[in-house]
């Protein structure tokens, strides 16, 4: 026996389970959702059967051989042997939901065709028989002659049996059955031919499956089409459709708020563990104010990541995602979008690369452009840790009065609504100036209602968690020492004293010129006093090094370079810097700011389970005084420029990929990165004048 | 005989034309919706648009200007 390895494909309309089944003939967990779009190119695993190993790949779905979107595309190619990487198939698995079997015949009747060693494995048998559906399948295989396995992915029905039909397939070479023409010339001549050939093509579909398939209709709505009812009704789906967003933002920011603070407690105490093990020098500098002050500000937030992805998981999995998309295609299509849009856009929430990726479902591609552009303004999950932090320490917890709504939840769905507003104005204005074009098809099938599978939920939490750990322990790790080395070095002693005493002898002055001005008790005075008290105790005149340090680091004097274009953002240039930092990746960001703010506070002792982070940014002061850096507006500032702003190399790599072109990739960086100043500023200006006000 | 999109909410037709023969149309026969099927409306998204319809055991969601090509019959 030959040990050429043998390829075979899974082709089947979208969201019959494929990726499932082929997660479980190979072993290889690959990503499933009920939704169509989960599988947008080709997957290949390896597993051997008998000795012989074979080439399974996993395809997107698609309905016909005649492509009409992206993803639709690669599975035409790789049946037909086009792609020059994949060898042509031996073997095709025509993957057919059993809940559904007249309409995914339509695309069988074509595979048939072609002549190809051909199996069938009806997918879903669980759910038919739920629906008291029930298909002879001994008959149905003599019917189209080519084996037929009835499987249930989810269990591992039947796969043992498809494993041997796969292996056999190319043994039993397929007798042709398929006879078109007879039900072509029983066709109304009114048609035009491409409609003729449709009609025929259904109509042998019925006679195939006349007494192959016996359905007993329950009289009673079953419960499927009830929740449907109510979750796609104009009203009550819509407002069900707020509500679980309100409930996934505000959940996420309450519930996992203790989880957080047992992670903030853990750090802390890992922290001062170090601490009294290191000795002094640079070693401990780099361990303590490099990487625990870096990624200790970071991990803390896995709680929320999980819970995020727990939601998104949860979604994905019922079939929710296709209703939503379908309540919201008007809107869409009033920004110049579609609801083809809305699960790439969704899924953005996430992080925006499988969300672009998502769009190659969308068959126009002026959508599809339109779409992959604002798909970045999507907050994704790499935000929500700024988010989080910033609203947790400078945003009043207060009640607004609505519902059980407080404030910090309120801004932090503001971040996220600020997104979605921007995203659909560059969208309108863009569909109105650059991409002028006609509407845009939706036809869309709307999956049947399922439980999530606990299994996949978890996976995804799961593989979330894991994915955002790796980033905190290499990405940021490296990041926060790159800073922590720019903002120590170079290390001049003398010139730190010098900057000191100067620094001090200038305070002084002015002090005595109020003192001889008899304005000694003003304000600035008493200020000025307290300052310099505070830089003679041991700790200030420590916390007055380090920060002379900064200054004159490598970083310090990039910062005070690019100073004057954070200033009307209301930033100091440490925030400059971390933002500077965080453009190839913004989840550096809070490592970038806890290695830079570790000036001075080292009091772990204060409040258990409270973030370190938070501690050093409430006590941040302006350079050589003692005005607060953060503010709510300065916060707000900066939220809003992370909520905007193109922070994402990886993104826009992708943009450049998906769109064939590295003109997307400039043009979406630059508008980002322009609105999220103007954005900052805007909410910095308005923020100080309310404030003031 | 009378547009798809003019079906009341919960009643059924039986398709009698497909107007057209470009993609969206192709895109219609492909997942069923050929002559002599019958459909059921199921309703619409908030602003009336899109359509929710059933056929051959299924949920399709279709625009009203998608589904004005297609003529049906009541039954
Ligand atoms: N009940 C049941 N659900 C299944 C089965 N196979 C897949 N699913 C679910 O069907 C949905 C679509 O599966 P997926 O593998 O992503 O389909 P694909 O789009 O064809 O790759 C997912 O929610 C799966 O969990 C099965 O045999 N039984
Ligand atoms: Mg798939």
């Amino acid at each position: 026996m030959s040990t050429r390895p043998f390829t075979t494909v899974l082709l089947g309309n979208p969201n019959t389970g494929k990726s499932t089944l082929f997660s479980a003939l190979v072993g290889m967990p690959t990503r499933v959702g009920n939704y169509p779009g989960v599988t947008v190119e080709e997957k290949i695993g390896r597993y051997t059967h008998r000795e012989i190993p074979i080439d399974l790949i996993d395809l997107p779905g698609t309905y016909s051989l005649s492509p009409k979107s992206p993803d639709e595309t690669v599975t035409v190619n790789v049946l037909f042997g086009r792609v020059p990487r994949i060898p042509s198939p031996d073997c095709v698995v025509i993957v057919a939901d059993a809940t559904n079997l007249e309409r995914n015949l339509y695309l069988a009747s074509y595979v048939l065709e072609l002549g190809l060693p051909t199996v069938i494995a009806l997918t879903l048998c669980d759910a038919a028989e739920k629906k008291w559906i029930s298909i002879d399948a001994d008959e149905l295989s003599r019917r189209l002659g080519c084996a037929v396995v009835p499987v249930v992915a989810t269990t591992r029905q039947g796969i043992a049996t498809l494993r041997e039909m796969i292996t056999d397939a190319p043994h039993f070479p397929r007798r042709n059955k398929i006879n078109i023409e007879q039900h072509l010339a029983a066709v109304d001549s009114i048609h035009e031919p491409a409609v003729r050939e449709a009609i025929a093509r259904y109509a042998w579909i019925e006679n195939i499956l006349d007494g192959v398939v016996s359905k007993h209709p329950s009289t009673t709505r079953s419960f499927d089409e009830q929740i449907d009812a109510a979750l796609t009704h104009r009203l009550w789906g819509t407002l069900f459709f707020i509500l679980t967003m309100l409930f996934v933002f505000t959940s996420i920011f309450w519930v996992a708020t203790p989880l957080m603070e047992l992670m903030a407690f853990g750090v802390d105490t890992i922290g001062v563990w170090l601490g009294s093990i290191l000795p002094q020098g640079a070693v401990r500098s780099l361990v303590i104010d490099g990487m625990i002050a870096g990624v200790g500000g970071v991990v803390v937030f896995l709680p929320q990541i999980a819970m995020l992805f727990f939601f998104i998981a949860m979604l994905e999995g019922c079939g929710y995602l296709s209703r939503a998309a379908f309540l919201m295609d008007r809107l869409l299509v009033g920004v110049g979008l579609s609801g083809k849009s809305f699960i790439p856009l969704l899924s953005s929430f996430a992080c925006a690369i499988p969300g672009i990726m998502a769009a190659r479902t969308i068959e126009n591609r002026r959508d599809r452009l339109l779409t992959i552009l604002v798909a970045p303004l999507m907050s994704c999950s790499a935000r929500l840790p700024v988010y989080l932090l910033l609203t947790g320490a400078f945003v009043p917890n207060v009640p607004v009065g609505v519902l059980w709504l407080r404030l910090p939840a309120i801004v932090l769905l503001s971040m996220y609504a600020v997104g979605v507003i921007v995203a659909a104005t560059v969208a309108f204005v863009l569909s109105r100036t650059v991409f002028v074009g006609i509407p845009q098809p939706f036809v869309m099938e709307l999956p049947r209602w399922r439980w999530p599978q606990a299994a996949v939920v978890l996976q995804r939490s799961y593989e979330a968690s894991v994915s955002f750990l790796q980033n905190a322990g290499t990405l940021i790790v490296a990041v926060s020492i790159v800073v922590w080395a720019l903002s120590n070095y170079p290390f001049d002693e003398q010139a730190i004293e010098a900057e000191i005493s100067h620094h001090r002898i200038a305070l002084k002055t002015q002090l005595e010129s109020l003192r001889a001005a008899g304005q000694e008790t003003s304000q600035t005075a008493m200020e000025l006093t307290e300052i310099l008290a505070a830089m003679e105790t041991p700790e200030g005149i420590r916390a007055a090094q380090k920060g002379a340090l900064q200054r004159q680091s490598f970083l310090g004097r990039t910062g005070r370079l690019i100073e004057p274009l954070v200033q009307p953002l209301g930033w100091d240039w440490r925030i400059g810097c971390a933002a500077i930092a965080s453009f190839p990746a913004r989840e550096v960001v809070l490592g970038t700011l806890g290695v830079i703010y570790n000036v001075g506070d080292v009091d772990l002792s204060k409040k258990p389970g409270e973030n370190a982070l938070v501690r050093r940014l409430r006590a941040a002061t302006w350079d050589g005084t003692n005005r607060k850096v953060f503010t709510l507006p300065v916060a707000l500032s900066i939220m809003v420029f992370f909520a905007l702003c193109a922070q994402c190399a990886s993104t826009l790599v992708i943009i450049g990929r998906e769109t064939g072109s590295w003109i997307w990739p400039v043009i979406t960086f630059t508008y980002m990165t322009t609105l999220a100043w103007l954005g900052a500023f805007a909410t910095y200006q308005i923020g100080t004048w309310f404030m003031g006000a | 005989m009378h547009e798809l999109s003019l079906l009341k909410k919960g009643s059924a037709g039986r398709v009698v034309r497909i107007h057209g023969t470009d993609s969206i149309s192709m895109r219609l026969l492909e997942m069923g919706l050929t002559p002599g099927v019958s459909v059921k409306m199921i309703g619409a998204a908030l602003l009336g648009d899109p359509l929710e319809i059933e056929l051959r055991g299924y949920h399709l969601s279709v625009r009203k200007s998608e589904a004005s090509r297609v003529e049906v019959a009541g039954s």
